[in-house]
C-alpha cells in the first residue's frame, strides 16, 4: 500500500495523459500537410509562404523531410510517454523498484536519444536549404539540456536496475 | 544455496517447534519458514543471535557450508 500519495503524481498521470492526445494531433497534423504537399504542391507550399520554383525546390524538398521526420518523432514520442505513465501506475501502486521499470527508463533513454539526433538532423536540413529570401527558423539543433536529460535518464535506469536488486534482496531478509 | 541452515534439526533437538520458536524470537512464521526451507537470500545478525540466544546454540550450530551444492544465480535486471 502507498504511504503517500503527492499531488504530483495525480498532476504527472493526467499530464502525460493530455501530452499522449496532443501528440497524437501533432502527428495527425504533419500527415495532413504532408500529405497536402504532395498531393496539391503549389497550393500547399503558397500557404507556407514559399511559392514553388526552381530556385525554392531545395527549400521544398528539405521542409517535406522535415515533415517526415517530425512524423517519425510521434511513435517515438507514444513509446516514451505509455512508458512513463505505466510507471507512474506503479508508484501509485506503491511498487516502482521493479525490473520492468528499470527496462522502461532505459527505453526511454534511447528514445531521448533518437529525438536529440533527430533534432540535429533537421537543424542540419534548415541550414543547408535556407535562404536569405526564404529563412527557415526551426526549434532544434543541439541541445545541452536534451542531451543531459539522455544521460541523466540513462543512469536513472542503472539506479533503478540496481534499487531492484537491492529490494529483492531486501524482501529475502529473514 | 551453498549455505544449508539446520534450523529444522536444532528444533526437533530441543523439542521445538518452529511457531514457539518464531514467537520467542519476535519473526514472523512466514519468515522463519522461508529461513527453515533454506529460500531467505540473507540472514540479519539481529535474527541469528535471537536464534541462537533460544536454541542455545552458535551460528555455526545452524548454518552449515556446503562446497557441493551451487550458489543460486539471480538473475540480473537489466
Amino acid at each position: 500500500m502507498p504511504r503517500h500519495q503527492p499531488a504530483a503524481l495525480p498532476i504527472a498521470y493526467v499530464v502525460l495523459r493530455v501530452l499522449i492526445v496532443l501528440n497524437w494531433i501533432y502527428g495527425a497534423l504533419l500527415l495532413t500537410i504532408l500529405g497536402l504537399s504532395l498531393a496539391n504542391e503549389q497550393w500547399t507550399f503558397m500557404a507556407l509562404g514559399v511559392p514553388v520554383s526552381d530556385q525554392t525546390r531545395p527549400l521544398v524538398m528539405g521542409m517535406r523531410a522535415i515533415a517526415a521526420l517530425g512524423l517519425l518523432t510521434v511513435p517515438l514520442n507514444l513509446a516514451m510517454l505509455k512508458r512513463l505513465v505505466a510507471m507512474v501506475h506503479t508508484v501509485r501502486a506503491g511498487d516502482p523498484f521493479v525490473a520492468d521499470n528499470a527496462n522502461r527508463l532505459q527505453a526511454i533513454a534511447w528514445v531521448l536519444l533518437a529525438l536529440q539526433l533527430i533534432s540535429l538532423i533537421i537543424w542540419a536540413i534548415g541550414k543547408a536549404v535556407s535562404t536569405p529570401a526564404h529563412p527557415l527558423h526551426l526549434n532544434a539543433g543541439f541541445s545541452p539540456a536534451g542531451w543531459l536529460a539522455v544521460v541523466l535518464t540513462f543512469v536513472l535506469a542503472r539506479v533503478f536496475a540496481e534499487g531492484t536488486l537491492m529490494r529483492e534482496d531486501l524482501e529475502g531478509t529473514v | 544455496m551453498g549455505i544449508a541452515v539446520k534450523l529444522d534439526e536444532l528444533l526437533h533437538e530441543r523439542r521445538m517447534t518452529l511457531t514457539e520458536l518464531a514467537e520467542r524470537i519476535d519473526i514472523t512464521l512466514a519468515n522463519l519458514s522461508i529461513l527453515k526451507t533454506g529460500k531467505a537470500r540473507a540472514i540479519r545478525f539481529s535474527t541469528l543471535e535471537a536464534i541462537c540466544a533460544v536454541l542455545n546454540c552458535q551460528p555455526g550450530d545452524l548454518l552449515e557450508f556446503q562446497p557441493n551444492k551451487d550458489s543460486a544465480e539471480r538473475p540480473r535486471a537489466a
